[in-house]
């Protein structure tokens, strides 16, 4: 249990780096802010509790042996992770607000980060017994 | 001499008074100005306007608005409504590119005034009547038009749930030239 939480909270944390990295990247190539929209400690708080909630979901399936689930759960996750790019498409921002077609190139990649983070760390804290599952 | 000095005074005080009087019609619009615009499920600004104001309260028939918007300077705040009320489908901002005002009338009522003039919109021109205040050096005023005698959008598919009706509230604080 401890292990699949901390999976979640380090996913979570480099999902907050890359995002904050790319969103300092992608405003001061483009000359926009959103700062009013997003900030660093929205991004932080979104992408630990995105992959915590991710870590919750592997946990039930531990919790209730249902293990060789995992791959419908990874695309769950997937399919949430695009269904969610519909809110930055479709947000109005305030009117103040200079360039707003330049927010989803901005939003967008951000929903992918906590899934890629989680997926890309899992072979670290891969479970004993799914390891044992491979090795026979 | 007594009646000579006299003479002067007046000639000055009328000559001073006719400077006053043409200075204080012609206005410059400042940076801060507002044209908001609101209907069901649309709502957003003109960020661009220009043209010339020249008021006097006390010669309203000497006054007179003509005022251009831009059309691609609406903004929704969302880049995608943006795009799409810019296009043949709504204000199509490339054959029609400005949004113009021209008034022909102006009258006083009780606490306001009322301007009678030309609207121009999509390529449709209609004769408008625009309540407004003056006070501190600001244009207020708020008032409604109907999309459709502009032909702006249609009542079919997804542009029926944009609302006939569109309010507009203006706000235009001025500096005397």
């Amino acid at each position: 249990m401890k292990k699949i939480f901390t999976h979640g909270i380090v996913a979570g944390t480099l999902a907050a780096i890359a995002s904050l990295i790319y969103v300092h990247v992608y405003q001061s190539a483009l000359g926009a802010s959103f700062n009013k929209i997003i900030n660093s400690g929205s991004i932080v708080a979104s992408s630990i509790f995105g992959c915590t909630l991710m870590a919750v979901g592997y946990l039930l399936l531990v919790q209730f042996k249902k293990e060789k689930f995992t791959g419908i759960l990874n695309l769950v996750i997937v399919v949430l992770s695009f269904a969610s790019i519909l809110g930055p498409i479709g947000i109005s921002l305030p009117l103040d607000i200079e360039a707003p077609e330049l927010f989803p190139g901005l939003a967008v990649p951000l929903h992918f980060f906590p899934a890629l983070a989680f997926f890309a760390i899992e072979p670290f804290f891969r479970q004993k017994n799914r390891n044992r599952d491979l090795t026979t | 001499m007594k009646q000579f000095s006299f003479a002067v005074l007046v000639g000055a005080t009328l000559l001073l008074s006719a400077f006053t009087a043409i200075n204080s019609v012609d206005w410059k619009i400042s940076n801060n100005y507002s044209i908001k615009f609101k209907g069901t499920d649309a709502e957003g600004i003109f960020k661009t306007m220009t043209g010339g104001i020249s008021f006097d309260a006390n010669d309203l028939s000497a006054s007179k608005f003509a005022v251009s918007l831009d059309v691609s300077s609406i903004n929704t705040g969302n880049g995608m409504k943006n795009k799409h009320a810019k296009s043949d489908d709504w204000f199509d901002a490339a054959k029609y590119p400005t949004i113009t005002f021209n008034s022909s009338k102006i009258s006083k009522s009780k606490d306001a005034y009322l301007v009678e003039g030309t609207l121009e919109i999509h390529g449709v021109k209609k004769q408008v009547k625009i309540p407004f205040t003056f006070v501190s050096n600001t244009f207020k005023g708020n008032f409604s038009i109907n999309r459709m005698d502009f032909g702006v959008g249609t009542m079919q598919g997804m542009s029926k749930k944009v609302s006939n009706q569109i309010t507009l509230e203006i706000a235009v604080p001025v500096t005397q030239k």
